[in-house]
């Protein structure tokens, strides 16, 4: 499999590591009232489509950015790959 | 009580070989040292560099060779190592001065161990066991990338029309050059 890298080009997924649901970038705030509900939630609790799924891949042996894949699970067809960075940002990360 | 002197020895110190009609050896005293650009002062630092090197950091994935011959290679957008010849152990702080702490520098020199190779036929041994597209259309000159090849971590270089230089981990020094040297052998 091949991963578009944003800024290096293609690169062989056996550079990367893979982590799971990009929905990881999204952490509860820990002072919500429902905060426990929350994290348990977003440590356990996971969907599985079968289809479109966004994922956190690591790019340990190459640059070490992190990035956001557009994969589906059915094809592993990828379609779009971000710099995790910039989705952060994009959902209103201050850094 | 015994005088001791010692004595700085590098990993692949005196590798010097010619297989299949390429040479492979192992530079002496290169010096690595990674500069990373302070988040919200990149400008400063991007004016630190070309002051002090003359030349502006270069793109992603390219390196560019400074008037004093240290090579600049940026591998990430806040990340980039400068290269150079340097007989004593004190790189880290030479460069930090030079760029008057513009950058956050940290000396590498001895957890790298190079390999140069030159030949014509250096990029066929490689494109056995480097994942990235080597092609001289792809893979120019002065373009660098960090992959892997053979399980370990290599920093790839190109610096000449049939030159390359790998740079990788020293601890795994000896297993990096018997990649390499068999690799050469396998298109002899």
């Amino acid at each position: 499999m091949i991963i578009h890298h944003p800024l290096l080009g293609p690169r062989d997924a056996a550079e990367f590591v893979y982590l799971g649901d990009a929905a990881l970038i999204d952490r509860p705030d820990w002072q919500a009232e429902n905060a426990a509900e929350a994290f348990h939630a977003y440590g356990y609790l996971r969907d599985n489509p079968a289809g479109v799924h966004q994922e956190l891949w690591y790019h340990e042996q190459g640059d070490r950015s992190w990035l956001v894949v557009t994969r589906n699970t059915v094809n592993h067809e990828i379609s779009r790959v971000e710099l995790a960075r910039d989705v952060a940002r994009a959902r209103g990360r201050g850094r | 009580m015994a005088e001791y002197t010692l004595q700085a020895e590098p990993p692949l110190a005196g590798t010097k070989m010619e297989i299949a009609g390429v040479r492979l050896w192992a530079p002496a005293d290169l010096a690595l040292v990674s500069l990373a650009l302070p988040l919200g002062r990149e400008d400063a630092a991007d004016r630190a560099i070309k002051s002090a090197y003359g030349v502006d950091l270069p793109e992603i994935g390219r390196s560019v060779l400074a008037e004093d011959d240290t090579r600049l290679i940026r591998l990430a957008p806040d990340l980039a190592f400068a290269l150079f010849t340097h007989a004593t152990p004190d790189a880290g702080r030479v460069v930090a001065q030079r760029l008057n702490d513009a950058l956050y520098t940290t000396d590498q020199t001895d957890v790298w161990v190079a390999l140069a190779l030159s030949g014509p036929d250096a990029r066929r041994a490689l494109e056995r066991i480097c994942p990235i597209d080597l092609h001289p259309q792809v893979f120019g000159l002065g373009h660098a990338a960090r992959t892997v090849m053979e399980h370990l971590g290599v920093l790839i270089l190109r610096t000449g029309e049939d030159d390359y230089l790998l740079l990788s981990a020293s601890s795994s020094a000896k297993s990096f050059l018997h990649a390499v040297e068999v690799s050469l052998h396998n298109i002899a």
